[in-house]
Parts: structure tokens; sequence; C-alpha cells
């Protein structure tokens, strides 16, 4: 498509003319952030997950409470201690687009995935465990593994394991399939207008739940200040992505509510435990964990939706360990630890952090405060996102204290585990011992989850004991819902299933 | 034809600057960052071989001056290539240049509906409870920043009163407060500028002899002043217009207006190098051009100035 003045206006003119459709039960969400891609091979966006969760479907499903269920596949075994693993698929499902959902279409997903078109994208990488599939019959595929993946099952239902339809991209091609999505779903891609939403319409044919609403609006909606006006002007009847400094605002309207629950995301501060940083010596590390009062921090900063963590993972996440305790609220032990080490009382140290995140803005500001109490003048550096991501972190050339937050969305410990404390990672530019390696790849190997899960206590303890990091807290999941909405669940990982929310007159 | 070749000349000049500006663009933006990393940074597990697999891709890997060679080429014959993250660059910038060419148009043309009118009121009327008024009302306008006002027109209109849309390009009633916003900080310095230029014009002896000769008050003001007092408002719009298009950055994303600002916030975010280079270009371009429109528009306006 060439430019030109005249398009450009028309398109302009157009766009401003449209009319909003007028239509009853259609059900609109507004999020931050614009998936910009419909396949699910070239995204890592969770924002992407609530929009194509309604999309497509994965050969299982994981439901509200993080258990997996039966999705396109009906039932499975894993055989071969690992080696293999077996999926019986349901019958007489259909595409949107008409075409059927049969053993042909899972090895189509996965060779693609695993193939030329996943390669220039970010899922690939998630699912190498995977050797290949076969197709036993039309309705049973067998996944053959390069290596045992405990976790596989899991990521089958999400992102790249979406499953595809083979005719359909062999037809209008990848470009096209990019923006004009085919699932099966219980809903079906009608529209999308880049930066502003997309339009999906009902599955009438879904096997799993028909949907209560005619329709799906998902609006991308940048500024939080902005989205919220969109909720209180009655233009979206849910919000997503809602801002802990909202929740007040949110709370005292009385035709909005506030639904949370616990989310994927650990908020800590990660130490460098390389001279010549005085974080090098433990007693400094432990002395910092003793300085937070994290409770104090989500009150404060969170609204109070978030739980105070002593390991990177919350509640939800597999390895978490119930027993385990952390370093308590302790400024005067802190003060002692950090005499014993020789840091004397105004001694300098640096928090780098990621800037445009308001809330861990405030929480850095409010950090220096906990610190001082202890005797350390801690300064702060905000740095962009890409700078931070790419040139601080895995070149090693963090301050003594740097944040680390992360979303494990396979509510895995492994995940985040592996990437913190394995030798090489990005997220271990300092590196930490033997015994941590040898644990990670232990578990890694094993496909007894009572063992693994072990494993990862142990892994949780260990770093516990080294304090590599001030784990902070698990932030909340919030999202805010207008009068009139009945049925609404929210998910823990953020992929909105849709179906059974239906809109009472209001 | 001097405006043959002064347009000629001007044309030369533009390319020029279009080529510094796009060897910086690219050569810079590439030093803040590698997308590769930004698409992979939510997968556990990135290898370096993962890395390289994604460059190749992203046709990364290839030398800078062919990969700079490509885009430059891209925007002489339209094929502007494929964004990192969301495919064809040409139909998503048409749409965001679009919506922010409408946003910016009507903006100026409700900040002239206003500060013209007034501004000649003012002028005429110097000294007067209106000019003091008129005054007063400008400055205040100068002095919020333009955001804010966006945040309390949505709270006002949208949140309160729930006249208009609080966000979005829906119809004609998405355009009204974005374009007020906007409109709005234009005005107070347009009106400012029509103001002074009108009382110095109309003490000029030329209008002392179009009165001499008899003629209508309105034949004076709107024939002879605005039209010798508009030079000084055009050079202003012209170089109010790369402001105009800073400005636009934020009120677009107030009001999440789909247009150049907020594609290029996002792109940013994502070292989307294709888009990123795509817009800012656009913009160039468009200063450039704009620039050349206005030394157009003198001659128009006043004969006796010769282009050079």
């Amino acid at each position: 498509m060439r430019l030109n003045l005249s398009t450009v206006f028309a398109a302009g003119i157009c766009a401003s003319l449209a009319a909003p459709a007028a239509a009853q039960d259609i059900l609109t969400v507004a999020q931050r952030q614009d998936p910009q891609n419909w396949d699910p091979v070239d995204t890592f966006l969770v924002a992407w997950g609530s929009v194509a969760s309604n999309i497509y479907d994965g050969l299982v499903r994981r439901d509200e409470n993080l258990d997996l269920q039966p999705g396109l596949a009906e039932s499975w075994e894993v055989l071969d201690e690992g080696m293999r693993l077996r999926f019986k698929l349901r019958e007489g499902v259909s595409f949107h687009n008409g075409e059927p959902f049969d053993a042909e279409a899972v090895k189509y997903t996965f060779d693609r995935l695993l193939g030329e078109v996943g390669g220039t994208g970010p899922q690939q990488s998630n699912y190498t465990t995977i050797d290949h599939v076969e197709i036993i019959d039309d309705y049973t595929v067998d996944f053959h593994m390069a290596q045992p993946d405990p976790v596989m099952l899991t990521k089958l239902a999400g992102y790249g394991a979406m499953i595809v339809p083979p005719d359909y991209i062999e037809e209008v091609g990848e470009e096209e399939f990019d923006m004009n999505p085919v699932g099966t779903g219980p809903f079906k891609f009608e529209s999308y207008t880049q930066g502003a939403q997309v339009e999906l319409s009902a599955n009438e044919d879904y096997f799993d739940g028909v949907p209560e609403v005619d329709g799906l609006v998902f609006r991308f909606i940048r500024e939080d200040a902005t989205r919220l006006a969109e909720l209180q002007s009655g233009a979206v009847d849910i919000m997503a992505d809602v801002a802990f400094s909202a929740v007040p605002t949110i709370d005292s309207a009385g035709n909005l509510e506030i639904v949370s629950v616990p989310g994927p995301t650990i908020y800590s501060l990660a130490l460098k435990t390389v001279e010549p940083a005085a974080t090098a010596d433990l007693r400094v590390r432990k002395a910092l964990n003793m300085a937070i009062d994290k409770q104090a921090l989500i009150d404060a900063f969170l609204a109070g939706r978030g739980q105070p963590i002593d390991s990177l993972q919350g509640e939800l996440s597999f390895g978490y360990d119930p027993e385990m305790e952390g370093y308590a609220y302790d400024p005067e032990a802190a003060r002692a630890l950090l005499e014993e080490a020789g840091v004397p009382q105004g001694a300098e140290m640096t928090i780098d952090y990621r800037a445009g995140n308001s809330t861990f803005n405030e929480v850095a500001q409010a950090l220096t405060g906990f610190f001082a109490n202890v005797g350390l003048k801690v300064g702060l550096n905000p740095i962009e996102d890409g700078v931070f991501l790419n040139e601080i972190v895995p070149q090693g050339r963090t301050n003594e204290m740097y944040q680390f937050s992360w979303g494990g969305w396979t509510f895995d410990f492994d995940n985040t585990a592996y990437l913190s404390y394995h030798e090489g990672e990005k997220w271990n530019p300092y590196g930490t011992s033997e015994e941590m390696n040898a644990l990670l790849e232990e578990q890694r190997n094993s496909t007894d989850q009572a063992e693994r899960e072990e494993i990862l206590q142990e892994i949780a303890r260990l770093a516990h004991e080294e304090a590599y990091h001030i784990p902070l807290y698990n932030e909340e999941t919030v999202y805010a819902v207008a009068d009139g909405v009945e049925g609404f669940v929210p998910a823990p990982d953020k992929r909105l299933r849709l179906n059974s929310v239906s809109l009472s007159d209001q | 034809m001097p405006v043959i070749g002064f347009i000629a000349k001007r044309g030369l000049q533009a390319l020029f600057v279009l080529f510094v500006v796009t060897l910086f663009i690219s050569f810079a933006i590439r030093l803040t960052g590698d997308p590769a990393v930004m698409m992979l940074r939510e997968s556990a597990n990135v290898s370096a071989d993962d890395l390289a697999r994604v460059r190749e891709g992203l046709g990364l890997d290839r030398p800078f001056l062919v990969q700079y060679w490509d885009f430059v080429s891209g925007l002489f014959t339209g094929d502007l290539g494929n964004s990192f993250f969301r495919g064809p660059i040409a139909p998503i910038v048409t749409g965001a240049l679009g919506a922010t060419l409408l946003l910016a148009m009507t903006s100026l043309i409700v900040s002239l509906l206003i500060s013209i009118p007034l501004g000649i009121y003012a002028a005429r009327h110097r000294g007067s409870f209106g000019d003091q008024v008129i005054r007063v009302l400008s400055l205040a306008g100068l002095s919020f920043p333009n955001f804010w006002l966006g945040i309390m027109l949505i709270l006002i209109f949208s949140v309160t009163l729930r006249w208009l849309p609080a966000s979005g390009l829906t119809g004609p009633a998405s355009l009204i407060m974005p374009a007020v916003t906007i409109g709005v900080i234009l005005t107070a310095t347009n009106l400012r500028i029509v103001r002074t230029t009108m009382l110095e014009v109309l003490s000029a002896q030329f209008i002392m002899v179009a009165r001499a000769k008899g003629l209508s008050e309105r034949s004076v003001i709107y024939k002879h002043a605005l039209r010798n007092s508009s030079i000084a408002l055009v050079t202003y719009l012209g170089l109010q217009f790369g402001t105009l298009m800073g400005g636009l950055v934020v009120v677009e994303l107030v009001f999440n207006w789909p247009g150049m600002g907020t594609l290029a916030v996002e792109a940013i975010s994502q070292r989307d190098y294709p888009i990123l280079q795509t817009v800012i270009s656009i913009l160039a371009i468009m200063i450039v051009l704009v620039n050349l429109i206005v030394d157009l528009v003198y001659m128009a306006l006043d004969p006796r100035i010769r282009l050079e």
C-alpha cells in the first residue's frame, strides 16, 4: 500500500464519521495494552492472553483455580517416563471458519511453532522440549519429547500452544493471519482497529459453554486516568489493569466494584553479590532484608491488594512453601548486623529500578526511608525499561540493589527460580552456587511432581539463606467492574474467559 | 518561473534535511537497545541462539547501511516494509497520520475561529474592559498544561455530564474534547499575536488613507488591516507546527487518540525500529513541507515579498 495524502485524509475522516455500532449485550473491557498481533507464535504479552483466550483454545485449559481442565483434548496420559504425552482429542469441533479440528491441526500448530515461522517469534523458546508431534489417528496425537518437561502440560494451556487452523493459514498467508485470526474459542474475531479496539462476536457452536453476551469489545487505553474515566462514564463494563492508587476512588463509587485475585507478579530487589558492593557480604544482605516492613508497603501503595513474600513466588505458585519463614522486620537487628559487617552509619547505596511503573516508583521512595531508618543513605536510579533490560542487568552493571519483578506465567517456581539463580541466566549476572545450579537442573529432569515440589522448596530455602534478593510482595490482579455485569470471575493469570459473563438491564 | 525555481531549491534542501534526519534516527535508535531482547524479555530460558535467531528473522543481523538503505528507499517507493511486531507498516502509519492530521487541523481551525475575531476586538478596543478580559483569559490559556486541561474536560463532560466519549476516535463527538484542548493552547498565543500586530497595523498610514477614502470600517479591518497583520500570524503558525506536533503526543495519550504520538510512544517502548523511523521521518517531512507552504503563502499575502 502506498501513502498518499488523499487516502490519509479519507482514512481520518471515515474513521471519525463511522458511528459506534448500536447493539445489545455487548460486553466492553478496557485494558492498557494493545497486543498488536493475534498470532499465538508472535506474542509474549499478558494483554494478548486476556483477549486471545476468548478466540483460541489449547489442548488443555487452566481454570481460575489454576487447575488443568480438558480443552481441545478430552484426556491425556504421560507415557515413557515423561518422554511421550498422548492426547485424545475432542471430536466434532470446528474452527470459526468451518474448518474441522483434528489431529492434523495439532500437528500443524506445533510444526509451525517449532519451525521457521515460530523461529522469528518469542514463543518458540518456551516449547523446545517438544521434539515432534505424531498423528496416531484422526483424534489421537503423541507428543515426543526431546527431554521430560514437567511444566509442559501447563504451557500447553497458553500462548504459543493455542491450536491454529492449517487450511486457513495456508490459504490466506501468515501476514493476513496476524491480523485476522481464526480459532476454536468461545468468541469469533470480527475486526481490529490498531491502537483502539478489537471486536469479537459470540461463537454459537462453542463446545464448552455458548457465550451469554452477543459480542465482546476490548478497548486499549494506555492512560490509567482515561481508562478509569471510560469506566466511570459507563462506556466500559470491565476495567483491567486498575492502578492501585485508583482503588479507593472506585471503592467509594456506588456503581463500581473492585474484584481482585492473587496474581503471578512478584516484586523484589535483587542484590549485587560481588565485590566491591557492600552487599557482597551476606550479613549486609540479611540486614537489608530485615530493614523492610513489607506489609506497610502493601497497605500504603497497593491499597492492601497484595501479600508479603519470603521467596520469589506467591502462594499460588507450585513450589511455594507455607512453612518457610522469612526475615522478620527488625530494624534493631538490621543495624546490629550492619555494624558487625563494618558498614558505617551513613554508608551510601543505590537502587536501580525500571522507571515508568508509578506504583513501584512510590515503593522505591518508601524503601529509601526504611533503609535510612537503619542508617543507610540509599539513592534512587530510575532507568528506562529497554536500557535496564538490555544494558544494565544482563551485563552486571547494576548498583547494590536492583528491581526484579517477574510474573512467571506457568505459576511454577521453576520458571522464576531458573532464570534468577542458574548460572548464565540474564537475571543472574553475579552467579549463585554450584549447589543451586545442581538443584535447579535436578528438578527439571524429574517428572515426579512431589519430588519436584520438594526440590523447589529447597531452592527457595537456599536462596533465602543466601539472601540473594529482598522479596517484597506478590501483587493482586485488580479489576473494576460496573453494575450490571454478572458472573465475572477474574483469573490469576489474567487470561479472561468471558463466555459465562452476562449483562443485566441497568 | 521564480516560483518553480524556488520550490526546486527548497525541495533539494528538504531532501538534505530528510537525509540527515533519517540517518541520525536510524543510527541513534539502534544504540538504545536490542528489539530481540525486548521481544524475548518475558520468556524464560532465552539462549544466545534464540536471540540470534530472532535478530536474523527481523533482519537485524545485516549491516547498518543495508538496513538504512532498505528503509530510505522504502520511503520513496512507498513500500515501508513490516513492523517488528505487527505486519505491514503502511496501513498502520496511514491510519495514525490521518487521525493526527484530523486532530491538528480541527484544533487549528478552532483556534483561528476564536483568536482572529477576539484579537481584532481587543486591538480595536484597546484598554477597554473587554480587552482586559481577553488578555487575562489568554494568559490563563497559556498557563494550563494541556494534558491537565484534557483530564479536566474528561471529568466534566464524560464522567459527570456523560455528554462526550472520554477517549478514542469513534465519531465526530470524540473529536471535540481533544480539539478544544489543543485549540485552547494555540488560541492563547495566536490571540496575542493577532492583537499586537493589529494594533501596529491600525496605526499605520495606509489605514488612515483607507479610512480617508471613505471605505467602510468592515472593509478597512478585514481587507486591509487583517491581511497585512496576518503575515506575522502565518509565520508564527509555521513555527508553531513543530511544537503543535510535540504537544499532540501528550494530548493523544490522554484521549487515547490513535495517532502518530501514541504510535511513536508504543514503538519506542518496544524498540520497533521500522515504525519509529517512519513516524519520525514523516513528521520531519511534514515540518519541512509546512515551512515551504508558509513561504508560498507570504507571497500571496504580500506580493512585495520576493522569493529567494
